[in-house]
């Protein structure tokens, strides 16, 4: 890490880390989906400082863009977007479900189709074993920080020591292929977007088939 | 949100919306066909496509908007993507070429043909990825009503 991170790079990771934190913080779905959107919108910028135009490009679209409005959909299904933490639901059905439970009584509503009076409130277990291994992940990653290259830096391995990346650029051309991106996602690993464009295929059956069925 | 179906948002929002999706969309296609020369391709242009759909939604309601562009639609733009790449991977086949191998569609005497295979791939993707986040988003905000 030679290169000296400038003050815009600084400010930018700072919002995405304070935005992060606020959405794991957040006490409100609303506003935890519209925190998530400006820890994209950060992202995003990052990116493009990081000569990424493309992933930033993709990272506000989808990120910042159409996950929010996935998930502000979502949210306007639930019925509610408040969400509190409370004790490990002592239900007998599978505890890994949210319980939407009014504030006042917690049994009575709990299978989500009496309509209280008060707001709902979305009951969120406590779970001290998924922090812990949060963190544990952060800490872990963390430490791998200091070894990563600098950016744009051309002895990184990826650059130097790889003959691959100087097949691809000077392969790239003689195609008349010039943005090596697109080069190696097309013409050079062609069949990973194929399965790529499968996926996204996929997930648009996928939801039409369980829409389907819900919707009569 | 439960009025998203007839919800229009106001004038301001409206009117913005309205001028700025042309030029969203147009940029979105821009992506998409200058894959092989600049920044983007298939995937970038067609999520600013999808982008901007969602913001139609959100300024004229989801329901009309869902109306307009039409899930049957939608999906036909997704298999008519993916049939697109899946087109340019067997063509280069029937070329005695091997699968996906867009170099082989120089031999077509055309100029420039791979560039405008990995074009024609490129343009696949946007329309799979465009349409497949639309249908994404029109089902996924009615599946309660």
């Amino acid at each position: 890490m030679s290169a000296d991170p400038t003050p815009l790079v600084v400010v930018l990771l700072g919002v995405v880390l304070l935005a992060g934190i606020a959405t794991a913080l957040a006490r409100d779905l609303l506003v935890l989906t519209v925190v998530f959107g400006a820890y994209s919108l950060a992202l995003a910028v990052l990116w493009v400082v990081f000569r990424a135009p493309d992933v930033g490009l993709t990272e506000a679209a989808v990120g910042a863009g159409v996950t929010t409005s996935l998930l502000l959909v979502t949210v306007a299904h639930t019925g509610t977007s408040a969400i509190k933490t409370g004790a490990p639901a002592d239900e007998t059905g599978p505890p890994a479900d949210e319980t939407v439970a009014s504030a006042d009584e917690t049994e009575a509503s709990a299978d989500g189709t009496g309509v209280s009076t008060t707001e709902p409130v979305i009951v969120l277990p406590r779970r001290p074993g998924a922090v812990a291994a949060g963190a544990g992940l952060v800490a872990a990653l963390g430490l791998t920080l200091p070894a990563l290259p600098a950016v744009g830096d051309p002895s990184a391995p990826a650059f130097a020591s790889d003959a691959a990346a100087a097949f691809y650029l000077d392969t790239a051309g003689a195609f008349g292929v010039d943005n090596v991106v697109t080069a190696v996602l097309v013409v050079f690993r062609g069949f990973d977007t194929f399965g790529e464009v499968g996926v996204v295929f996929a997930a648009a059956v996928a939801v039409l088939a369980v829409v389907g069925r819900e919707v009569t | 949100m439960t009025d998203a179906g007839d919800h229009t948002a106001s004038v301001v929002v409206t009117a913005t919306v309205r001028a700025v999706t042309p030029f969203v969309v147009t940029f979105g296609l821009f992506t998409m066909l200058h894959g092989t020369t600049s920044v983007g391709g298939g995937f970038q242009g067609g999520v600013v496509v999808a982008a901007a759909v969602v913001t139609l939604a959100f300024a004229f309601g989801v329901e009309r908007t869902r109306r307009a562009v039409g899930t049957q639609r939608s999906l036909a733009g997704a298999v008519v993507g993916v049939g697109l790449f899946a087109a340019v991977a067997f063509g280069s086949l029937a070329l005695g070429g091997g699968f996906l191998d867009v170099g082989t569609y120089d031999a077509l005497g055309v100029a420039k043909a791979t560039v405008y295979a990995v074009e024609l791939v490129e343009v696949g993707i946007g329309l799979a990825v465009a349409s497949a986040l639309s249908v994404l988003f029109f089902e996924i905000s009615r599946v309660v009503r």
